[in-house]
Parts: C-alpha cells; sequence; structure tokens
C-alpha cells in the first residue's frame, strides 16, 4: 500500500479579486522506503506541495490519503494528530526553539503525542549520538553550527519514529560540505527505511534521491527513477552504530 | 499527569528566557496585587482588633457615660448619672445580670514607702473581675462588703505590681493613693496596651464608695455604668430600652439630646471599619488600576512575543501542538508572570504593611487570606490579559508559521 496518495490534488489561493492555482491537478503516489527529490524553479509550488504531504494544509480539491486514512477533510486538531503521529520536518531554517537546549528541542514533539512518554529522553540521547552530537545535548543552538543545528532538527523529525521525513530544502542554508553531511545522514536514514522527500534546487542534493519528481507551474511534468549516488559513496556507518 | 508537568517546564523556559518581558509583567502584577493583599490584611485586621476589644469590652455589655456627645466634643465635664439612676437601672432592667457604677480618676499617685507612680483609679462594685472579664490572677476580687462598708482595698494591675513592687508580693501590703492608706487585695492579669497611652495595666481598682467619699470628694454622681445582658444577641434591643429609660428619668423632651452616652459593642466595630474603610476604598482603588495597568502591559508585552516567536508556534505546530495547545502554552506563561507577580506582591504586602501600621496606626493582619486573595487576583489578571494574545498565537496558521525566516 502507498504510504501518501495524492489524487489530482488543486491548491488555490485568493488574493482579492485574483485566484491563483498554486498546484493544479496533481496526482502523486510515495511508496513506503522511497528516497524522492522534488525539483522545479522558483513559485512552482514544491513547498505548497510538501506542506499538503505534511498535512500543514489540504487540498482545495483533489484528495489527499495518508497511510490509508483521508487526510482531505480533516478538522485541524485531526491534522495535528495526523502530524505528530506519520510526519517529521526538516526546515531550511532549523527552526530550533532558540532558548531550549538541543536535548529539549529533539524532546519538543513528545509534548503533543498521546502515547506513553517513557524512555523518552533515553531515546532523544540516542538520537543526538545518531547524529553525531552525543557530547552537544546540553548547547542552546547559539552555541552550535548550521550543519550541528540541522542535525538537532533532523534528531527531532525522528523523535516520534515518523513514517515520512519531508525535508523542504534542508541544506540551503548550509554550505556544500556540509551539505553532503546532511544529505549521508537522510540517505543513511532512508537506507533503514524512513520514507525521505527533499526538495531542492541543487542537482547535487538530488542526487542523493532514487526518485526525481520535477514540478512546473503547479503541475508535475517528470518523475523519473535515478541510480542513487548515494551507493557509490562510503557510507557513514557510525552515525547509525 | 507527567505531561502537565513538562508543558509547565517548557513554559518556564520560555518565562525565563524572555527577560525583559518576565521582569515588566510580573512587576506591574506585582504592584497590583501588593495593593491587594494590603487591603485584605487591612480589612482583616480591623475585623480582628474590632472583635478583640469587642471581646475584652463584653459582647453582651453596655457602657453608659454620664455626658453628653456635645460634652465630650468640647471636653467639658459632665456627669448626669446619680447613684440614684444606677440603682433604678438595675430595677428596672432584670435582664442585666450586672450594673455596675464606675468613676475613673487619671493622674492619681500612688506610693509604697520611697516609691511612687501616677496611675489611672477605677472606682467600681463588687465582682470586677466579672463584670470586665478580667481575672484576678492573685489575692482576691472586691466583695459587696468592700463596697458596704467603704473599705481602704484595691486591686492593682500589672503596671503598678511593677513600680512599686518589683520583688515583692504586693498582697497585703499597705499602699497610700493620694493620703489615704489602702491595702492591696488582689492583683488583675496582665492586659496589655491598646496603643500608645492606652495601658489598660496602669490602673488601680477600689470600692467606688470608698473612691467617691474618701478620694474624689464625689456625693451621688458616677462617671458610668457598665451593664451586662443575658442575651448577647438582643444588644440593640437593650440598648434602645435603656436610652429611652434614662431619657425619661432625666425629664428629656422630644428633641433635645441625649445627656449621657451608650457605648455598645456595635459601636466599636462600627467606628474601627469605618477607619479602616476609607484607607480600604483608597488602597483598593489604586490597587485595582494598577492590576488593570498590569493587565495591559501584558496584553502588550504578550502581543509582542507572539509577533516575534511565530517561527516558533510554526515548528511546535508541525510537530503535532493543536490549536489548543498553543492557547494553553501562551496562557501558561502569562499566568506564571502573574503568579510569580502575585508572590512578590505578597512580599510587597508583608514589607508595606508595617510601614503603613506604623504611619498610620492601622492594625494589619496577614493570613493565608491574603495571600489567597492576592494570588486570585494575580492569576485572573494572567488569564484575563494574556488571553486575547494566547488565541492570537493559536489563530496562526502552521503555514505562516513556517514560511516565516524560511
Ligand atoms: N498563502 C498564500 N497566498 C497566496 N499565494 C501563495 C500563498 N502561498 C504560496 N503562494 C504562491 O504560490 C506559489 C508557489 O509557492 P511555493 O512556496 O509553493 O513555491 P516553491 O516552489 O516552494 O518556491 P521556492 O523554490 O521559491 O521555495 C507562489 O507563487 C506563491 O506566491
Ligand atoms: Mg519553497
Amino acid at each position: 500500500m502507498s504510504l501518501c496518495v495524492l489524487e489530482d490534488v488543486w491548491k488555490t489561493y485568493t488574493l482579492g479579486d485574483v485566484r491563483v492555482d498554486v498546484l493544479r491537478g496533481v496526482s502523486l503516489s510515495i511508496e513506503p522506503g522511497e528516497f524522492t527529490a522534488v525539483m522545479g524553479p522558483s513559485g512552482s509550488g514544491k513547498t505548497t506541495l510538501m506542506n499538503i504531504l505534511g498535512c500543514l494544509d489540504v487540498p482545495s480539491d483533489g484528495r489527499y490519503i495518508l497511510a490509508g486514512k483521508d487526510v482531505t477533510h480533516m478538522s485541524d486538531d485531526e491534522l495535528s494528530r495526523m502530524r505528530s503521529e506519520y510526519i517529521g520536518f526538516i526546515f531550511q531554517s532549523f527552526h530550533l526553539l532558540p532558548y531550549a537546549t538541543a536535548l529539549e528541542n529533539v524532546l519538543l514533539p513528545t509534548l503533543y503525542v498521546e502515547r506513553r512518554l517513557d524512555g523518552r529522553r533515553k531515546r532523544a540521547m540516542e538520537l543526538l549520538a545518531l547524529v553525531g552530537l552525543g557530547d552537544r545535548a546540553g548547547f542552546k543552538p547559539s552555541q552550535l553550527s548550521g550543519g550541528q543545528q540541522q542535525r538537532v532538527a533532523i534528531a527531532r523529525a525522528l523523535m516520534n519514529a515518523p513514517r515520512i521525513i519531508l525535508a523542504d530544502e534542508p541544506t540551503g542554508a548550509l554550505d556544500s560540505g556540509t551539505a553532503k553531511d546532511i544529505m549521508n545522514l537522510l540517505t543513511e536514514l532512508n537506507r533503514q527505511g524512513t520514507t525521505v522527500v527533499v526538495v531542492t534546487h541543487d542537482p547535487e542534493v538530488a542526487g542523493y534521491a532514487r526518485r526525481i519528481v520535477k514540478v512546473r507551474d503547479g503541475v508535475v511534468v517528470e518523475d523519473t527513477e535515478t541510480a542513487s549516488k548515494a551507493g557509490e559513496r562510503p557510507v557513514h556507518d557510525a552515525l547509525l552504530a | 499527569m507527567m505531561r502537565f508537568w513538562l508543558k509547565a517546564a517548557d513554559a518556564w523556559r520560555a518565562v525565563r528566557a524572555y527577560r525583559l518581558r518576565a521582569v515588566f509583567c510580573s512587576l506591574s502584577v506585582a504592584l497590583g496585587v501588593g495593593a491587594i493583599t494590603i487591603i485584605v490584611a487591612a480589612t482583616e485586621g480591623a475585623y480582628k482588633q474590632a472583635y478583640d476589644m469587642v471581646d475584652r469590652f463584653g459582647p453582651d455589655a453596655l457602657l453608659i457615660f454620664g455626658e453628653s456627645e456635645e460634652a465630650r466634643a468640647t471636653g467639658r465635664r459632665e456627669k448626669n448619672i446619680t447613684v440614684e439612676d444606677v440603682e433604678a437601672l438595675r430595677q428596672a432592667f432584670p435582664t442585666a445580670y450586672l450594673v455596675v457604677p464606675m468613676s475613673n480618676r487619671g493622674d492619681m499617685i500612688v506610693a509604697y514607702r520611697n516609691r511612687k507612680h501616677s496611675t489611672r483609679l477605677t472606682g467600681t462594685t463588687a465582682d470586677y473581675s466579672r463584670s470586665w472579664s478580667w481575672p484576678v490572677t492573685e489575692g482576691r476580687d472586691l466583695t459587696e462588703q468592700d463596697v458596704k462598708g467603704l473599705r481602704n482595698v484595691a486591686l492593682v494591675g500589672r503596671t503598678i505590681v511593677q513600680e512599686l513592687f518589683p520583688d515583692e508580693d504586693p498582697i497585703g501590703k499597705s499602699i497610700f493613693v493620694r493620703n489615704l492608706a489602702v491595702q492591696v487585695v488582689g492583683v488583675l492579669e496582665e492586659r496589655g496596651s491598646t496603643g500608645p497611652g492606652h495601658n489598660l495595666d496602669d490602673r488601680i481598682v477600689m470600692p467606688i464608695t470608698t473612691a467617691m467619699k474618701k478620694i474624689l470628694n464625689e456625693k451621688d454622681r458616677v462617671q458610668a455604668v457598665r451593664m451586662r445582658f443575658v442575651d448577647a444577641k438582643r444588644m440593640e434591643h437593650f440598648e434602645a430600652e435603656v436610652r429611652s429609660f434614662l431619657r425619661k428619668r432625666h425629664g428629656l423632651q422630644e428633641g433635645q439630646p441625649d445627656d449621657f452616652r451608650i457605648v455598645s459593642p456595635r459601636e466599636i466595630v462600627k467606628f474601627l471599619v469605618a477607619l479602616t474603610g476609607s484607607l480600604v476604598v483608597f488602597i483598593g482603588v489604586t490597587g485595582l488600576l494598577s492590576l488593570v495597568v498590569a493587565g495591559f502591559v501584558l496584553a502588550n508585552l504578550f502581543l509582542l512575543s507572539v509577533n516575534e516567536r511565530i517561527p516558533e508556534i510554526g515548528v511546535r505546530r508541525s510537530v503535532g501542538a493543536r490549536r489548543g495547545d498553543i492557547l494553553l502554552q501562551f496562557l501558561t506563561e502569562a499566568v506564571t508572570l502573574t503568579a510569580v507577580g502575585g508572590v512578590l506582591g505578597f512580599g510587597i504586602g508583608v514589607l508595606g504593611g508595617p510601614l503603613l501600621k506604623h504611619a498610620a496606626q492601622f492594625p494589619m493582619h496577614f493570613s493565608w487570606k491574603a495571600f489567597a486573595v492576592g494570588m486570585m487576583t494575580a492569576t485572573l489578571v494572567g488569564v484575563v490579559f494574556g488571553m486575547q494574545p494566547a488565541r492570537k498565537a493559536a489563530a496562526v496558521h502552521p503555514i505562516e508559521a513556517v514560511r516565516k525566516g524560511s
């Protein structure tokens, strides 16, 4: 069964009298375990598509089914619940709470889940170790480099054991060396079974994915399987030890 | 439960992170709560003092002075109650179990050997201790025989014991009251003072007959009568009856003022509470105003904070926070700040209260009530004025929120 199914999804914004169709009939399905890159020119609707995939927004028309559940007409609270259970977000500008430590940032998603909280600190510490920041748990974001902050954000995204990681230009604010580290980390997570969708302009970044979806003017214009670059790279097994 | 504490800790982190907001919000609330605390303490203090005084005075007692309101106001001395009046009251009011005449005189020199002291003389009948609920701790009370026989005996207060008998047992000793040799037969329990110059223990009590005839040179006029009634619940009724009885006896016409004055427990409470009331109103208005100001300070600072923290709201929403969670988060922050302000305010009240007590002779009583009222007001300010910013935070669309700054 597909993890995400978009069926003829439209997203329309009305600005005054002007209607803007940002997504114009996108149909797309994402299978468990896939590593997908979404590419396209600026303003083509990539972020809008991600927001719908991540249940931050709902289609104006069409249907979206996540993990077998029709999300299209869910209430705000139900959408929150879906995000909490299935989605891990990674943003271009990290979006860590400035006043909380790395560990507290990683723990943030547990505040809003209904299941039991046993072992949450242990899991958060393990995730920090996984992203290579086991010794920085008590650091504030301002005391960490951009790459380290994005690692904390990745650990946070993993905290609730999501079915899918959605990353909107995760390397957009990083230099190319650090960007490679982050992409290697995402590749490792994907190898472990997490479904990953990355929005990017950067062909280098898209090269890590095994499927590339190209969007233009709110429609999917190309959807191709590729040989992942990841296979050619030395794998950082230590990160997942 | 655990999740509640986690969220409280989360709110506490945010509260501490935004220092300026925290300081302004809690200080402004603290000022208002301080005023409220003082009001509650002052009101409680006034009632407590009033009831203490009533207790001492006797909740079932009336005190009738033989001087008109006017004479009292102008400081003129009047003695309009005669020994016969007292006897007539005794006859007319079987509901009064005690009718005791009194004559007081200040600046009375008492002496023992080479020690001298100026005190206040009270002339009264037997059973002084019972009529004033004032136990005799050593020796005995005055008796019927003492009064009938114009005996030269006296009860003394603690201060007299200290002044005249620093290291002797006063019972049975002979002292001089002016030029009269008098034997001390009893010592009254220590009472303390009701204010400066009102040391209750500085007194000597003698049979009224002895005092009037041998010291005060008074034939038939007493200064006051004290009556105690069996039924303390009907004091208003008794007061009215005594008033009309005495008016009739003194031949007063309709429209003429009383030539005597009745002090009742009710009047004592009324007087003290009225005294406190004006200050309570003043501080109350100030306190409420400062709380409203504090509320607006809080609301505005929180609105700024919400705008500044839109990305944070977005992240929280993206990891699963519902609108309600965001609302609760900001409300918790607001209430945490006002609660801190409440505690500070109670501190301000407790520190500022004694100043007021000193400056205005104000009874003040800090209890859990003052604290509870202060904390409740503080919480209320947090909820009421934190609500709008919190709702605004909750209404932020997650997309807008994560878009910001990315
Ligand atoms: N809330 C909104 N109201 C009106 N128009 C919007 C809104 N959100 C997005 N748009 C418009 O939708 C279009 C697509 O936006 P989107 O953010 O999805 O693009 P994108 O592909 O992510 O671009 P970029 O690569 O620059 O991030 C843009 O023209 C944008 O102006
Ligand atoms: Mg975008």
